[in-house]
């Protein structure tokens, strides 16, 4: 896995919004950034079991002579170098593959559609197939750039919720900013959750860092949700209960991300975990 | 316990899933066909009026319009997009490619448009098997068999011909003759030729009935290859010609295609054979039912090539296999008048024998593919009587226009872009292993500034042979020390304090990227004569490729090529 960050650029100012937080990001998680500019309508990732065509809203492709220029004096002024993706490989003329190896990838509410859709608790379909299918978590940053101080992961014990906290570690380790853990107890005892993250081998390292732990064991989530910082960063797992589940009972993923108006890293089921840490 | 098809012998698994792509890609084919009837009915209703030549242009425009802007997909007929998947993908494909192109093809071709069904039923079957694959969470290797499933089945079921299916999948689209794949790919195109028997019955599409074949006929073979491998070539090389310009004269694809379908429309005013895809004129060639002589002939065959290449050249959604069919059946026809005129005293086996014979060739040659064009014409003509005849044509033609154009109207586009990556390749098997996992991370680095003595302490302590030199500060990459070239220095204690380590860097170590495919990677080690490389990437030092690992990791490859 590549120790990169892929962004896709808008060149309009909702775009240099996102590309200012993929720079943000960038710097805390010590990582570089790659930026694709867009020349044509759609491009595909393939991923191991699927491949998805992104369609990309027609504000991607303006004016792509001087989005390369924008971009690059964004990154440079930021202290970054300019990286860009120039696609190698094309499943048609006009449809260009660009690669999945990265380790994070960020992305708008909604890739396809108007930006005007962008809101609460909307997370476009390209996205979320991005987010289902990728080896990589996806940030979803907030329509203007705001600078994030801590890390809150939500941690309700599942396999892709240890994911969530691993990303959480690494990248508090990496930023030196604080780490909490959100746990809205399902009327199981704190010890439960704590044998968890024994078990996962995250206790150790969370100690090791600044960390609390938010843990509610009263409460409705969405009034407990209030609690979180307004500039943390959110990490959360999503996907990770099979469709039908997440059709019966509701996705948790979905609840906070119509809910906080935060950055947040969402971490897919594929997703691998490639850092030291495990 | 639950029945899952994973607990399932992947054989069988295999054959199971192949049986549902063949119902699948049949089923793709079946609803090509009766929306082509539809269509063909609708359009006759206007039989006779002054408008009908504008008919290709608007069927061209509402083509393109429902693929880029409704279907939002890419142009083109999509086979080398089918082998594209299967040779750099695993034989992924997007799941709207099952069906974007089978209504832009009923659009381009019930309108009169010089084009055929195949190829858009082709990537449509191929994309149901991938996707069926996919929700089954197959690997690559499977994958790719029933991608191999799916086209067989439409082939199978568009035809009527389930080993001209066989034969089209192994040979045009997985490139390789594997006992495995085999089975898959039958099983498809048995189930798929059969789903076609419930919907549209067993017909045989163009009966050739029987001949009487002298040796004369058999020599005359020779000549008649000549003229499919001269008409394929032609075919093949305007095709790109046409693309290209009207590519660099219209950029607006609507107006593209609408110029490309009016100048067709033009010619069918002349030539009305040359529109649509054309079987009906091929059963009148074979039936005798042509009363036209040589010129009319050649000119017909002139004119399909030409419809054709502006149908599929300016964007028309269709395949070449009918368009072959059509013109290697009018050049039969052309070749026995012109036998006729060289030797009137000779009895020939008739037009249908060289109409057959035609036939072939110009699919052979155009697919580079002679085995499907011996199956697909032997099994659409029941002619298993012209057999040797077929074989001469298909496989002479072939071995002829492969001096002219190398690659088949498949390969062709992925050749110039150097992605033709045929099965058991070198490049096929490096392009399989990933770059990251070659890279050896075990490695100690040494700060620049640091002494040789202090150097030497470190070489003590570990069993690196390469050392990495990189900047403390910002974890640049700033070279590598090999300790075969620092040998001399080592047992001269007066330079322990003198030499910094790095004075010792080795400038002439060439780096590799992680962005860089290994058969890139493989030039390098060739060019430099090194056995070992450090990975640079973003300026930051990633680990060493060794040569050995990357053989190692190539023979493990070549191993899981063998398994299913």
């Amino acid at each position: 896995m590549k120790n990169e960050l892929l962004h896709v650029f808008r060149n309009t100012p909702f775009g240099r919004e996102t590309l200012f937080q993929s720079i943000y990001f960038c710097k805390n998680a010590h990582i570089s950034l790659k930026v694709y500019i867009p020349k044509y309508k759609q491009f595909l990732m393939y991923f191991e079991n699927e491949v998805i065509t992104v369609d990309l809203d027609d504000s991607y492709l303006r004016d792509p002579d001087m989005a390369r220029e924008h971009a690059e004096k964004i990154i440079r002024e930021a202290g970054l170098i300019p990286n860009f993706i120039e696609p190698k490989s094309y499943t048609a003329s006009t449809l260009p593959d660009i690669p999945v190896d990265f380790e994070y990838m960020t992305c708008p509410r909604t890739i396809s559609n108007l930006s005007a859709k962008i809101g609460l608790g909307y997370i476009g379909p390209k996205v979320r197939h991005i987010i289902k299918n990728s080896s990589f978590p996806v940030i979803i940053p907030t329509p203007v750039y705001k600078e994030w101080k801590s890390i809150t992961v939500f941690f309700g014990g599942s396999n892709n919720a240890g994911k969530a906290t691993r990303f959480g570690i690494e990248i508090s380790k990496t930023s030196g900013f604080p780490i909490y853990l959100f746990t809205q107890a399902e009327g199981k005892p704190r010890s439960y959750y704590e044998e968890l993250l024994e078990q996962k081998g995250l206790l150790s390292p969370l100690k090791e860092l600044d960390f609390k732990w938010l843990f509610f064991k009263k409460g409705d989530l969405k009034n407990n949700l209030y609690e979180i910082a307004h500039d943390t960063l959110v990490v959360i797992g999503a996907y990770g209960h099979g469709p039908i589940k997440e059709v019966l009972f509701g996705s948790m993923m979905e609840l906070i991300q119509s809910y906080l108006p935060n950055n947040m890293l969402i971490v897919g089921p594929n997703c691998t975990v490639s850092f030291a840490l495990i | 316990m639950r029945f899952s098809i994973h607990n399932v012998d992947k054989r069988i698994q295999l054959i199971l899933i192949g049986a549902v792509v063949g119902v699948g890609g049949a089923l793709a084919s079946v609803v090509l066909n009766r929306t082509l009837e539809l269509g063909r009915e609708l359009i006759s209703s206007y039989k006779g009026n002054w408008y009908l030549f504008l008919f290709p242009a608007i069927g061209a425009v509402l083509s393109t319009f429902f693929l880029i802007y409704i279907a939002k997909d890419v142009g083109g007929h999509g086979v080398p997009e089918v082998i594209y998947s299967v040779t750099k993908r695993g034989g992924l494909l997007r799941l709207r490619a099952s069906f974007s192109r089978l209504i832009s093809c009923a659009l381009t071709i019930a309108s009169g448009g010089s084009a055929g069904p195949e190829s858009p039923v082709v990537i449509s079957g191929a994309s149901i098997g991938s996707n069926i694959a996919c929700l089954f969470r197959m690997r690559d290797r499977q994958r790719i068999m029933l991608v191999g499933g799916g086209s067989a089945a439409a082939i199978a079921s568009i035809f009527n011909a389930p080993v001209a299916g066989i034969a089209f999948s192994l040979e045009a689209i997985l490139g390789e003759w594997t006992s495995t794949s085999l089975i898959t790919i039958a099983v498809a195109s048995a189930v798929g030729t059969e789903v076609s028997h419930i919907f549209q019955g067993n017909q045989i599409p163009f009966e050739g009935g029987s001949f009487s074949i002298s040796r004369l006929d058999l020599a005359s073979c020779l000549g008649l290859s000549l003229f499919t491998c001269f008409t394929s070539v032609l075919l093949m090389k305007l095709l790109r010609i046409i693309r290209k310009s009207s590519n660099k004269l219209i950029s607006s694809p609507l107006l593209r295609a609408g110029c490309g379908g009016l100048l067709v429309g033009i010619i069918g005013i002349f030539l009305p054979e040359v529109l649509g895809e054309g079987y009906g004129s091929i059963r009148m060639v074979i039936h005798g039912h042509y009363s036209y002589g040589i010129a009319a002939a050649g000119l017909i065959v002139l004119g399909k090539i030409l419809a054709t290449c502006l149908t599929i050249g300016t964007g028309g959604i269709g395949g070449l296999f009918a368009p072959c069919l059509v013109i290697g059946s009018f050049l039969g026809f052309f070749y026995f008048k012109l036998l006729l005129l060289i030797a009137p005293s000779v009895h020939w086996a008739g037009e249908a024998y060289f109409a057959l014979l035609g036939m072939a060739g110009v699919i052979s040659s155009v697919l580079q593919a002679p085995m499907t064009g011996i199956f697909l014409i032997t099994e659409i003509t029941e002619g298993y009587q012209v057999l040797v005849s077929v074989v001469l044509v298909s496989v002479i033609s072939v071995c002829l226009s492969r001096l002219f154009e190398p690659f088949s109207v498949y390969h062709q586009e992925l050749a110039a872009k150097g992605e033709l990556l045929r099965p058991r390749t070198d490049r096929r098997i490096l392009s399989e292993l990933n770059i990251v996992e070659l890279i050896d991370q075990n490695y100690r680095p040494v700060r620049p500034d640091m002494r040789l003595k202090e150097f030497i302490e470190i070489i003590k302590e570990t069993k690196f042979h390469f050392f990495p030199v990189i900047d403390p500060d910002d974890n640049r990459y700033i070279g590598l020390i090999h300790i075969d070239d620092i040998r001399a220095y080592l047992f001269d204690p007066r330079l322990y304090d003198t030499i910094l380590v790095e004075e010792l860097i080795d400038p002439t170590i060439p780096t590799i990227s992680l962005e860089q495919e290994l058969h890139e990677i493989i030039d390098i080690f060739d060019y430099s004569h090194d056995a070992t490389l450090p990975v640079v990437h973003n300026e930051r030092f990633m680990g060493i490729i060794s040569k050995s690992k990357i053989l190692d990791h190539y023979r493990k490859e070549l191993i899981v090529e063998e398994e299913i």
